[in-house]
């Protein structure tokens, strides 16, 4: 057994996440951009970056969290190394405010709730679909 | 081999999506039973890649409160 864990130098791992949030619907939305920049400070400055930000707002739950029948969502994605996430999960979860989060490796998933059945294809006028690329 | 199948039949293959996204919940309510089930395959005819990620999202959708564990039996 190693007594001090050597520092990976260069060899840092580094993943892309997704994080979703359900704040309290009573929260103010100044409260919640609050909130989210001293979360996210904690990624930025581990070196992290922040690639994309959607605020869906309020939203029924299907269930009741804590007594309330709504939350208020908001989905996160980001580049942060492996080491930093406990200490961000950790934060999540001292607030009291925020009903429920998840964190999950972002697998390029669009962050809104984009359905299927209304997905587009960008223009319909070619024809076939392959040749999308530029 | 000469016989071939006529298409692939899982329809999520068909339309060309890679991903089930858990956020999606219109799509993910559309492979459940009106009481919060997962369909199984032989209902959805999905693949096997797909019926995985289906499992997976259905699960991050209940525990974000998209989806509901369980809905209530109403005649």
């Amino acid at each position: 057994m190693r007594v001090v864990a050597e520092s990976t130098m260069g060899g840092e791992d580094v993943r892309d996440y997704e994080v979703v949030y359900i704040f309290d619907t009573q929260l103010a939305e100044e409260r919640i951009t609050e909130k989210l920049e001293r979360y996210h400070e904690l990624i930025t400055g581990g070196g992290g970056e922040i690639t994309a930000t959607d605020n869906w707002g309020r939203r029924q739950l299907a269930y009741p969290i804590r007594k309330q029948t709504a939350g208020h969502f908001v989905i996160v994605q980001f580049r942060s190394a492996v080491d930093g996430l406990p200490e961000f999960e950790r934060l999540l979860k001292l607030d009291e405010e925020l009903l429920r989060f998840l964190i999950v490796l972002n697998e390029g998933l669009p962050t809104a709730p984009m359905s299927i059945a209304t997905r587009e294809p960008s223009r319909e006028d070619g024809g076939d679909d392959e040749e999308d690329d530029e | 081999m000469t016989i071939r199948r006529a298409a692939k039949n899982c329809p999520l293959c068909e339309q060309g999506i890679r991903q089930l996204n858990y956020k999606d919940e219109k799509t993910l309510s559309r492979m459940m039973t009106e009481q919060g089930k997962i369909l199984p395959r032989r209902m959805t005819g999905m693949c096997a890649r797909h019926q995985r990620q289906l499992g997976t999202a259905v699960k991050r959708a209940r525990y974000l409160a998209l989806v509901p564990y369980v809905r209530r039996y109403v005649d």
